[in-house]
């Protein structure tokens, strides 16, 4: 041996231990104490609720919370929202008028911002104006709950003025948007060209929330740390760690591996892999969303009720099941999910009947099919599989479907209000309030922002109409029931599976309460 | 020097002209390419007149050639324009993260050429030997394997199994505060500050990427440097010197200065273009550098950051390609006389 090689040899001893001493920091998650380690696909872009970008949703529900809440339920020992029931929350109380067109909120006193400022009527009203005048996202949940106007009466009374009665509107003030801001110490970082200092709040918080951001590394990591001055009960962790690890199996293995406590948006098949470990929580909850084959019904050959049908009975539902969502999911059954109140399954007649299919096609004139293109993009995993399926189900009643990828901005601007070009494609949409007025009103409505594919109907859209604006709970359950039907039998989309929500934790993480914008809340967990 | 000097300012005359065609070629193929973030931005509850709002913001309704007009105004003056994602400004996220990228992508690339260019010249010593067959094996084996697949392996065996490797969740522990920012590499930043906890930290999350880096740039090293050593072993200089009796050690030196243009040549090449190979890494490791940020940008068709990182990578390769000129000057005084 060479004096070189023994030296190498020696140098490669030496090495080895320092190095394994330096990493063997073991399942970090376990020492973290009253720190959440979270491992997420990015970082957040931004913290403004109006200004939605994939990774700002998640953690605004932490910083901003609503005026109201929904109440709780105990089922199986786990705890549900319960649609049924709306508490306050940042607000106490309120009132309505008789013609329920406005309601006096009385603010809950003692409540505090992270910077030290008390919640005031004037916040409620800076926040709103602010989703006003941004005409986005908070603005939308405004119209949808026919609010116009809101205004301060004393520092702690505010007001709200509705256009027509709304049965939506206390259940749209659970949401984190329009977000209650300490607008006291927003302003102090707002400036002529940026009157809401929304610059500012691409790195910063000012919430009442249960957390607030302490700092964030762009593309890294960000770091959450509990309010102080909460009012509610003080959170479990007192510090969360948002780790960017934008491959999904690196966050699996670090899950397993126990160096992170909770990790984002698992797939399906990552989600079955992980049931069968130990070192791995897996809860799971119905689904608020409908995975859908959107038919174009302004577009040939979906213009004829009776082809839109015929897909419907052309689909082997419980076939997709099993091969797209392994077998996770409910079949799909109504326009309205069932997690929603008013849930009404009993119109649904498309089990799967190729000879009726068939049928139905030459009555349309399509004794021998025709050939589609169907589109599909990778914003939802199960998009691929589902195309591919779907089309295979079709050759059976001639129909010659090819499954054709376009970029998901591409599937969400063809999609979107102001074209509506795609004749076939697929898509996944479900209500963020727990309200089946609303769900009708943005999937349903010919105007509705999630009605993708021009299917109007001028009878639907007057039942959502009434059922929206008369306070009568009768006339309401009623006309959400009509409706349903009548969007049953126009069958406008494809209807296969309500997929399941899944978290994936560590096994000592207890408390979480799945919400419909399915996020999960940091102040709901506890270790133990 | 005077040639040197005549040299870079030749080269720097050129680069203008190129970063253009570059930016052009980059702006049209991102704009043509079918993606529509204005949707994305605006997000799922967005009207028709919003979406054209925000088109008619980010200057989407405008010819694209008065887009790019306007893009390289900016551009002239410094200033790349804000990612459209994030709002924040394109040239300062870069240069945030170019640090990280640029750390894996040297140690990596400077651990494969010192492990590549020596496996190389040994093999060409003899060729179809058991040395060389066993090193063209494992040559072989770097090319075909897949970038992502190495990374995801590396983490499973050495963090999963053996637990020799921290977890693939960026460049410093998550229970570890970073040092304060002076060169932008957390490892060099916690050792100037005197940081032992930072330091070893980033030092130990360091490893294992670079490790696949070095995989990934040896492979073609060893295949190159052995064929161009073949080639040199086999010149009518190395036969006469040969037959004049210059001892092995000699003869040795002597193809290792003849080998080494080309050589220095292909590592340069290397290094240019493992960068986008590195974004793949960067991805599996949460290295939160500049290909990671470039790849988010493309998927979610963030068009400035994308032109902004397309710039980038062209500015590195041109700076590489003057770095290689200059060394081979310094190697071949001929390369130097004829410049």
């Amino acid at each position: 041996m060479k004096r070189r090689d023994v030296l190498l040899a020696g140098a490669g001893g030496l090495a080895l231990p320092a190095y394994l001493s330096l990493t063997s920091e073991g399942a970090l998650a376990q020492g973290a104490g009253r720190t959440l380690l979270l491992a997420a696909p990015g970082t957040p872009e931004g913290f403004d609720g109006d200004a939605l970008r994939p990774g700002t949703q998640e953690t605004v529900v932490q910083v901003y919370e609503g005026l109201t809440r929904y109440g709780r339920v105990e089922r199986n020992g786990r705890t549900y929202l319960n649609p049924a029931e709306i508490e306050g929350h940042l607000a106490e109380r309120w009132r309505v008028s008789d013609d329920g067109l406005k309601y006096v909120f009385t603010l809950r006193q003692g409540v505090k911002s992270p910077y030290g400022n008390e919640l005031t009527a004037a916040d409620v009203e800076w926040s709103w104006a602010k989703s006003f005048d941004q005409k986005r996202t908070g603005a939308f949940i405004a119209n949808v709950s026919n609010v116009t106007a809101v205004k301060a009466l004393s520092p702690r009374e505010v007001e709200f003025t509705l256009s027509a009665p709304s049965s939506i509107f206390l259940s749209a003030l659970t949401l984190y948007v329009p977000g209650i801001y300490d607008s006291t110490e927003v302003k102090k970082h707002a400036t002529p060209e940026d009157p809401w200092a929304l610059r500012w709040m691409e790195t910063n918080t000012a919430g009442f929330g249960a957390y607030h951001l302490r700092s964030i590394r762009a593309g890294e990591q960000a770091e959450f740390v509990a309010n102080p001055n909460y009012f509610g009960r003080k959170p479990h962790f007192e510090r969360v760690i948002y780790r960017a690890v934008p491959s999904g199996a690196s966050r699996t293995t670090l899950l397993r591996s126990g160096q992170v406590q909770w990790i984002d948006r698992p797939t399906v098949q990552q989600v079955l892999d992980m049931q069968r470990d130990r070192r791995v929580k897996v809860e799971d909850v119905a689904g608020r969303a409908m995975a859908s084959v959107r038919m174009n019904c302004a577009m040939r050959p979906f213009d004829d009720v009776r082809v839109r049908r015929a897909m419907n009975y052309a689909t082997n539902k419980e076939a997709l099941k099993q091969g797209v969502f392994l077998g996770t999911g409910d079949i799909a059954k109504s326009i309205i999910p069932p997690i929603v109140g008013g849930y009404d399954p009993s119109f649904f007649s498309y089990d799967h009947d190729p000879a009726k299919a068939r049928a139905l096609l030459a009555e349309a004139g399509f004794p021998n099919g025709f050939e589609i293109d169907l589109l599909f993009s990778n914003i939802w995993w199960w998009e691929e599989a589902m195309a591919v399926q779907l089309s295979d189900q079709l050759k059976a009643v001639g129909i010659n479907c090819k499954p054709q990828r376009i970029t998901g901005s591409d599937l969400r601007a063809r999609g979107a209000p102001a074209r509506q070009d795609m004749a076939f494609f697929t898509f996944e949409d479900g209500p963020i309030v727990l309200d089946p007025v609303y769900t009708l009103q943005l999937l349903a409505r010919s105007n509705g922002v999630s009605n993708r594919a021009k299917y109007a109907n001028p009878a639907l859209d007057a039942l959502i109409d009434r059922a929206r604006t008369n306070p009568d709970k009768a006339v309401q359950a009623a006309s959400v029931k009509e409706a349903q039907k009548i969007w049953m039998e126009d069958a406008p989309w494809v209807m296969t599976v309500y997929p399941q929500t899944f978290e994936a934790m560590a096994p000592n993480i207890t408390g979480w309460v799945p919400h419909p914008d399915e996020h999960e809340r940091w102040v709901d967990l506890k270790v133990g | 020097m005077r040639a040197i000097g005549g040299f870079l300012a030749r080269r720097a005359l050129l680069l203008v002209p190129l970063l253009v065609a570059v930016s052009f070629l980059c702006f049209m193929l991102v704009r043509l390419g079918g993606q529509d973030p204005v949707a994305m931005l605006a997000g799922p509850t967005a009207t028709a007149a919003e979406i054209e709002m925000i088109r008619g913001n980010l200057a989407l309704d405008q010819p694209l050639w008065a887009q790019f007009l306007a893009w390289l105004g900016e551009v002239a003056r410094g200033d790349l324009g804000r990612s459209w994602v994030s709002n924040r400004p394109v040239l300062t996220e870069l240069l945030d993260r170019a640090p990280a990228t640029l750390e894996l992508l040297l140690y990596g690339v400077a651990i494969g050429a010192l492990v590549g260019i020596p496996v190389g010249l040994k093999a060409a010593r003899r060729p179809d030997g058991m040395f060389d067959q066993a090193s063209r094996f494992l040559s072989l084996l770097g090319f075909s394997t897949p970038t992502y697949w190495l990374g995801l392996m590396a983490l499973f065996v050495f963090f999963y199994l053996l637990g020799w490797a921290p977890p693939g969740m960026g460049r410093i522990s998550l229970m570890v505060e970073p040092p304060p920012r002076i060169t932008g590499s957390y490892m060099w930043d916690a050792l100037l500050a005197g940081n032992q906890e930072a330091f070893a930290s980033a030092a130990s999350q360091l490893v294992l990427p670079v490790l696949c880096v070095a995989v990934i740039s040896a492979a073609p090293i060893v295949k190159q440097t052995r064929a161009i050593a073949l080639e040199v072993l086999a010149s009518d200089y190395i036969r006469y010197a040969r037959a004049q009796g210059l001892p092995p050690r000699e003869l040795r030196r002597m193809v290792l200065r003849n080998s080494m243009v080309p050589v220095v040549t292909f590592v340069g090449t290397e290094l240019a273009g493992l960068v986008g190979t590195t974004a793949l890494i960067e991805y599996v490791f949460a290295w939160g550098g500049l290909g990671q940020f470039g790849l988010n940008a493309i998927i979610q068709g963030d068009f400035a950051v994308v032109q902004g990182y397309v710039l980038a990578l062209a500015l590195f390769s041109v700076i590489v390609f003057v770095v290689v000129d200059l060394l081979v000057m310094l190697l071949e005084p001929r390369a130097g006389a004829r410049a």
